[in-house]
């Protein structure tokens, strides 16, 4: 066995960085700006993205997909952000829907959404948080029950994002166990179609191109193959599909981390009060080198929490992951936050955009959980801590 | 079936400051972040377009160090089929006849060539005479500046636009070269398949004396132009500032006939 560790990407993985941030760029934050800021969504960006291959890359190659792995597939998530062309949709659907749908669908299920899921053409939104039930899937009131050879849903979801864009929604609910009588968790694929499911946007002050809805399942009719695979298969499932959404989300973070630090640079080295621009002052310089080293510490931890994901280590993944996202979005919080005070003035005009990346910064401390919920994963498990509820 | 030759190279990317070596004024290649180059990727896009219409088989070639490989890839990447790369340490500094020379030698090691296709001129050397040469050597029909290209049958036809000329209409019997402006095409970007296959690609490296040509014969020692010095741009002047009182128009006008500009 070889005992030497490499911390250097395939040349392929960079190839791909290099190509996502160029198309991204092709399209550039202001186009992202304006779609945001009219209502408008980002669909040239995403379907270019999807004929490329770039949503695909970690769905299997049988299905028409790249067969690459999370890694990959966080690392196109991370140069688009990077690009200033975030799409929030890439941390639910080919991240959590797509993987959960591959590794546990059916057969059917399979034939059936994944080469969409390949090309970009599929777009699937998750479901999980309720107004009662944020962090706690124990509390999850979202009900099926049996309904002849279907099923009957009935709850409510709450921060839902892109239900608009998306032709379906992954949505965990609950149904009764046969033997004990209990409820156990079940994922369940519903249309955004289907009759009895009502979308509602929620208002934001976010300058997103990804909208935000509220659910309400109200009797949805399901046919029976809506169950993702075997019915008591669910908290694996869950599992599978939530340590990519959160080296996703950590992704996603480091690329408004970067994004933020590169206009902080391109600005300090240009921007003259007196005779030397304001990058040579150590005020300026210091912060900006100390994100510089937070955001490669946590793009490592990224890297690590995808590769033990691709190398089927779903626990160990589990604590890299975690320790990820928590690390990323405080990088890119600081990071836009400096980039800011960098620029003064300009730092809030709209014309720089940077106003609008501190709302889309802070997102990544909340979800897709929250940074104190991270915390408490690393005391008890990591350290060992009591648990406190 | 259309066996199509497309000359890549390697440049530093325009993004990055461009600088020449201190001791003997050739590129530091150090200094900046290499790429392909960009009227390269044109002329790959412009290849695979052909190859996509009807059947043939693209090779890149380039002529450049060893890690001109990533320019290469680049173009395998985009779908190009193989590639060859000349790489000699004795082509350091050569002049454009003797790359021109290699080229037309690597050329000349292939199968049937039907088309050759360049970028009409690099972004670093800025002579814009390699696709002319290589004709020359090879003793091609030469249409240059193309910013239409059309293989019908066995003739390729070419819309040649210079800015002092305006636009001919051009036709040759094929084997020929083509050379492309900026204006022929939007390249494309590599698919992740794409990305995925170019390290499988193959891959072929001729030295200079693999094509029959003496290092004598080539590099900044047997180059017939030389750098003598080279300093870099002076930093932007302050400009005018116009504050506009009503007067506003009339003062830019004024200015800008003071610089002759119009």
């Amino acid at each position: 066995m070889s005992t030497t560790m490499t911390f250097t990407e395939p040349e392929e993985r960079t190839a791909l960085r290099k190509a996502v941030f160029d198309l991204g760029s092709s399209f550039g934050h202001d186009y992202y700006l304006a779609q945001a800021r009219n209502g408008g969504h980002t669909d040239e960006l995403w379907d270019a993205a999807g004929r490329l291959g770039y949503l695909g890359v970690a769905v299997p190659e049988q299905y028409g997909g790249g067969g690459g792995g999370i890694g990959d597939l966080s690392a196109v998530c991370e140069e688009f952000c990077a690009a200033g062309t975030p799409m929030l949709l890439m941390v639910v659907s080919p991240a959590i829907c797509a993987t959960v749908l591959s590794r546990f669908g059916t057969e059917e299920q399979r034939d059936h959404w994944l080469p969409g899921f390949a090309t970009g053409q599929v777009r699937m939104a998750f479901a999980i948080t309720e107004p009662d039930a944020g962090s706690n899937a124990h509390n999850i009131t979202t009900t099926a029950r049996r309904d002849g050879d279907g099923w009957v849903l009935n709850g409510q979801k709450v921060f839902i994002s892109g239900v608009d864009e998306a032709d379906a929604v992954l949505v965990v609910g609950r149904t009764t166990d046969a033997r004990t009588g209990n409820l156990k968790p079940a994922l369940y694929i519903v249309p955004t179609d289907s009759p009895g499911l009502e979308a509602k946007p929620i208002e934001m002050d976010l300058t997103s191109a990804d909208k935000q809805f509220s659910l309400f399942f109200d009797d949805v009719r399901l046919p029976g193959n809506a169950l993702v695979g075997s019915e008591d298969a669910a908290i694996a499932q869950l599992f599978a599909g939530l340590n990519p959404e959160r080296i996703m989300g950590a992704s996603f973070s480091l690329g408004i981390a970067r994004l933020a630090l590169d206009r902080a640079t391109e600005y300090a080295k240009v921007r003259k009060i007196w005779d030397t621009p304001i990058g040579a002052h150590q005020g300026i310089a210091h912060p900006l080198a100390e994100i510089k080293v937070e955001i490669e510490l946590a793009k490592l931890m990224t890297q690590k929490a995808a590769a033990l994901y691709d190398s089927g280590d779903d626990m160990g993944a589990g604590e890299a992951a975690n320790m990820a996202k928590y690390a990323a979005a405080e990088a890119a919080v600081r990071a836009v936050d400096q980039a800011v005070q960098t620029h003064g003035g300009n730092g809030l005009a709209s014309e720089y955009g940077l106003g609008a990346m501190i709302a889309a910064a802070r997102v990544g401390r909340i979800a897709p959980v929250s940074r104190e919920m991270v915390l408490n994963f690393v005391a008890q498990h990591s350290l060992g801590l009591p648990k406190s509820y | 079936m259309t066996n199509i030759v497309v000359l890549v190279k390697q440049v530093p990317d325009t993004y990055s400051e461009r600088k020449l070596t201190e001791t003997d004024h050739t590129l530091d290649r150090e200094s900046a972040d290499a790429v392909l180059d960009e009227i390269n990727e044109r002329a790959v896009e412009e290849a695979l377009k052909i190859k996509e219409a009807g059947e043939g088989e693209v090779t890149v070639l380039c002529v450049g160090p060893d890690r001109a490989t990533d320019a290469i890839r680049k173009a395998l990447s985009m779908g190009a089929d193989k590639a060859v790369h000349v790489s000699d340490e004795a082509l350091h500094g050569s002049d454009l006849v003797a790359t021109s020379r290699v080229i037309a030698a690597a050329i000349g090691k292939l199968d049937s060539v039907d088309l050759v296709i360049a970028g009409n001129e690099a972004s670093d050397g800025r002579g814009g005479a390699v696709p002319a040469v290589v004709a020359e050597l090879l003793g091609l029909p030469q249409l240059t500046h193309a910013h239409h290209l059309a293989v019908e049958g066995s003739t390729v036809k070419v819309d040649r636009e210079t800015a002092d000329e305006g636009i001919t209409h051009l036709e040759a019997n094929l084997p020929a070269l083509v050379s492309v402006t900026e204006k022929i095409n939007e390249p494309r970007y590599p698919s992740f398949k794409g990305i995925m296959a170019a390290k499988k690609k193959p891959v072929e490296t001729y030295t200079v004396a693999d094509l029959g040509i003496d290092a004598g014969e080539v590099g900044l020692t047997n180059a017939w132009s030389a750098v003598q010095s080279a300093s870099p741009k002076p930093p932007r002047q302050a400009g005018e500032r116009v504050e506009d009182d009503g007067e506003g128009g009339t003062k830019i006008a004024e200015y800008l006939v003071g610089q002759k500009l119009v």
